[in-house]
């Protein structure tokens, strides 16, 4: 994205047009002032405060709460828990969709049948989903226990809850990656394959060496948003474990945690800090992510 | 000539945009000028959707003779505190909405609630000697101004089900039960099941319907009169919650109860026995099994033993929400005559006769025993010829409310209800939380 401009001085056609440009972009640029810097700014002004009820009365207190949350092992175990969920679906919620994808991309009967299907998680609700999930999860009167014969506590049990949690999450996403996978699928020329064809590879050799690489841009926007996205998870979280769960401790987010300091306990100061560090932690690890872009994405 | 239509349309999309944007601000500006114009309508938010209809049907009695139109809209626990504070933050407030002792210092000391001191004061329709001492007093502030009139007040009551306690043989439960009573049955009742069903069930979340009502009957406390203290670790209480341990090893495990609540369990005739507040009644009362459930006076604890039930061994929480409006309604003389409509002799009448609640007036709850036809729900009210506490409150309840049922206090004995010391460590961290909370408020 980096152009260049060449240092000219702008004629009047050129101002002219830069003024319109702006008169139409002010719409959405007043907008997001309004609704996401001024906050964002805002939050980071609070992490510096001790808050008062009601957003009155901040007193300014350096790094006392930075000291804090750097001191605190809840923060970094919810920082782990957050990660452990981000390893589950994110991998899983890739891999998954990338096989649903290059089949769905045949020609077969009945493709758009089973795209939308795979899809629809995405028009529910999230928070209905995990609610569903929740029920299907119940140990007592659960369908999953009552079909399995088991008596598992999905849920509730620490060991267990954090990869019940993540599968919900890849469900959710799989629908998503996939429909984001077949437009990347059909922007790669038919050429390749029947290229490979004559010269004799198998589907799975195509697979390999035609699809992966040349998917691979997709692949990495995919990845990287994703990466974020799970980052940031709260609603899965917030809907499935109850506050009195034994498992919340091994499964709370750390937007999950800022929400029960800021909300719930009212001590915003403290909430926002715990989302700065958040905030620091996501842009390392994009920083890392767009460092190591150029290894692992295939440029013809 | 095009240029300039243009440019009109793109200065009129971003003033109206602009005047989107702060359209909300500037109208609560204006409420507070204009505060003498008469509202068509007020806004009323409540989280309980089983006092919906009871309440929009009391409001509209006052419709009546007022003509301003009420509308009684349910946002649930968890979103009511959020939206409330959002609003007084620096949003819209419903106009007229109930406070709940976990946060009423907090809004009144921030002046966010419509002081109505002074027209209490001039309602002789309202005396304020007829209303529960707790309820009052906490809408109260320390200066004196009043910032909610009592709405309600609630009782707790032990609720078992029959059809279970017939199958298995054992006693319905009675006034002269103790807890060690309650013991021995919900025993008989998981032994015999082989853990089919649950003689009882009790998460750490049931405080105010639960493990509280052990610590008072044992002689501890959760909160001081004070509001500044807690004797939660101290030897009564440890007494109290030993025998709350012991009831947990013959009740429904901690991994049950944190998946489906115990009002659930009941309902699906997995456990014989829960305790539960007056404002859980509909509830039950409209269950499919209704028929099966019956109510009962909460047990005792027999400290002097003696084997009866003197007044102070026998406890019970009691709470009340009051009746608000937010400091910057538009209309206030209208708001406070709906208050004082709904907590006036008449309106707490109607609240009792349709079983609504019982009165946050004393008197009026006799009707509302009788609101549940095929119910008896008589132990809600006796309960108030024993001991009767205020639900525990400080400045900021949620943070040591929350924390006691968590791990690191309450949640590690209920899940290991065989390890006696746990408990007691328990209690002891217990105390460590809410002092340390107290003293960052």
């Amino acid at each position: 994205m980096k152009q260049k401009a060449p240092k000219k001085k702008a004629t009047k056609a050129q101002k002219r047009e830069a003024i319109w440009a702006l008169c139409f972009i002010a719409p959405t640029i007043i907008g997001l002032i309004v609704l996401n810097f001024y906050p964002a700014f805002d939050t980071l002004w609070q992490s510096f405060c001790k808050t008062g009820d009601f957003g009155k009365g901040n007193t300014f207190i350096g790094f006392e709460n930075y000291a804090k949350v750097f001191a605190s092992g809840e923060v970094w175990h919810s920082l782990w828990n957050t990660i452990k969920y981000t390893l589950i679906e994110v991998p899983f919620g890739v891999v998954i969709a990338l096989i649903l994808a290059v089949f769905l991309n045949k020609k077969l009967k009945g493709t758009s049948l089973f795209r939308t299907i795979f899809f629809l998680p995405m028009v529910c609700a999230p928070a209905a989903v995990a609610m569903v999930w929740k029920w299907l999860y119940n140990q007592q009167f659960g369908l999953l226990n009552n079909v399995l014969g088991t008596d598992i506590a999905w849920i509730s049990d620490p060991k267990l809850a954090w990869i019940s949690i993540g599968i919900i999450g890849v469900w959710s996403v799989i629908g998503y990656n996939m429909v984001l996978f077949i437009s990347g699928l059909q922007e790669i020329p038919g050429d390749y394959y029947e290229a490979a064809e004559i010269d004799g590879a198998t589907g799975i050799k195509q697979f390999f060496h035609i699809t992966v690489p040349l998917l691979s841009p997709t692949t990495f926007f995919i990845v990287q948003t994703r990466i974020i996205g799970a980052l940031t998870i709260f609603d899965l979280m917030f809907m499935v474990m109850d506050k009195t769960n034994l498992a919340l401790e091994n499964t709370q987010s750390i937007v999950y945690l800022f929400y029960d300091y800021a909300f719930t306990q009212g001590n915003k100061g403290y909430g926002a800090t715990i989302v700065i560090f958040l905030v620091v932690f996501i842009m390392i690890v994009t920083f890392i992510l767009q460092r190591a872009e150029k290894k692992l994405v295939y440029h013809p | 000539m095009k240029k300039i239509v243009a440019l009109l349309l793109a200065i009129l999309m971003v003033a109206s945009l602009m005047v989107a944007c702060g359209g909300s601000k500037s109208d609560s500006g204006s409420d507070k000028k204009d505060s003498g114009s008469k509202a068509s309508s007020i806004t009323v938010n409540i989280w309980d959707s089983n006092q919906q209809k009871g309440i929009q049907e009391i409001a509209d009695k006052w419709t009546e003779t007022s003509g301003v139109k009420v509308n009684v809209e349910v946002v649930d626990w968890d979103n009511y505190w959020t939206l409330l504070e959002a609003g007084a933050s620096g949003g819209t407030m419903p106009d007229v909405f109930w406070m709940h002792s976990n946060t009423a210092q907090m809004y009144m000391e921030n002046d966010i609630l419509l002081d109505l001191t002074s027209y209490v004061e001039k309602d002789s329709s309202i005396d304020l000697s007829k209303y529960y001492e707790g309820v009052k007093n906490l809408y109260t502030r320390s200066d004196g101004k009043i910032f909610a009139l009592p709405k309600d007040h609630d009782t707790i009551a032990l609720l078992y089900n029959k059809a279970i306690f017939d199958k298995y043989g054992v006693e319905y439960p009675t006034d002269k039960w103790t807890w060690e009573d309650m013991y021995n049955a919900a025993k008989k009742i998981t032994d015999d099941s082989k853990g089919e069903i649950y003689g009882m069930a009790m998460n750490t979340s049931n405080n105010q319907d639960g493990w509280y009502n052990l610590i008072y009957a044992y002689g501890g406390n959760v909160v001081g009169e004070d509001h500044k203290s807690t004797k939660i670790g101290s030897d009564e209480s440890k007494a109290g919650m030993e025998m709350m341990r012991k009831l947990l090893t013959v009740g429904a495990p901690q991994s049950v109860v944190a998946e489906t609540g115990t009002d659930s369990l009941f309902q699906s005739n997995k456990v014989g026995m829960i305790t539960q507040g007056s404002w859980m009644i509909n509830a039950f009362y409209t269950a499919e099994h209704h028929a099966d459930y019956a109510w009962a006076l909460l047990p005792y604890a027999d400290r002097n033993g003696n084997g009866t039930c003197e007044k102070e061994e026998r406890w019970s929480a009691y709470n009340g929400l009051g009746w608000a409006a937010s400091a910057k309604v538009k209309d206030p003389e209208s708001c406070y005559s709906l208050i004082a409509y709904l907590c006036g002799e008449e309106g707490q009448k109607l609240q009792a006769e349709k079983g609504v609640t019982m009165g946050g007036m004393t008197g009026v709850s006799d009707a509302f025993a009788n609101a549940f036809e095929g119910m008896d729900v008589s132990p809600f009210i006796k309960a108030e010829e024993f001991s009767l506490y205020f639900r525990p409150y400080t400045r900021n309840t949620t943070v040591w409310e929350d924390a006691l049922q968590q791990k690191g206090a309450f949640l590690d004995p209920w899940q290991k209800p065989d390890d006696a010391d746990l408990m007691a460590k328990a209690c002891e961290n217990a105390q460590k939380i809410i002092e340390d909370a107290i003293a960052k408020e």
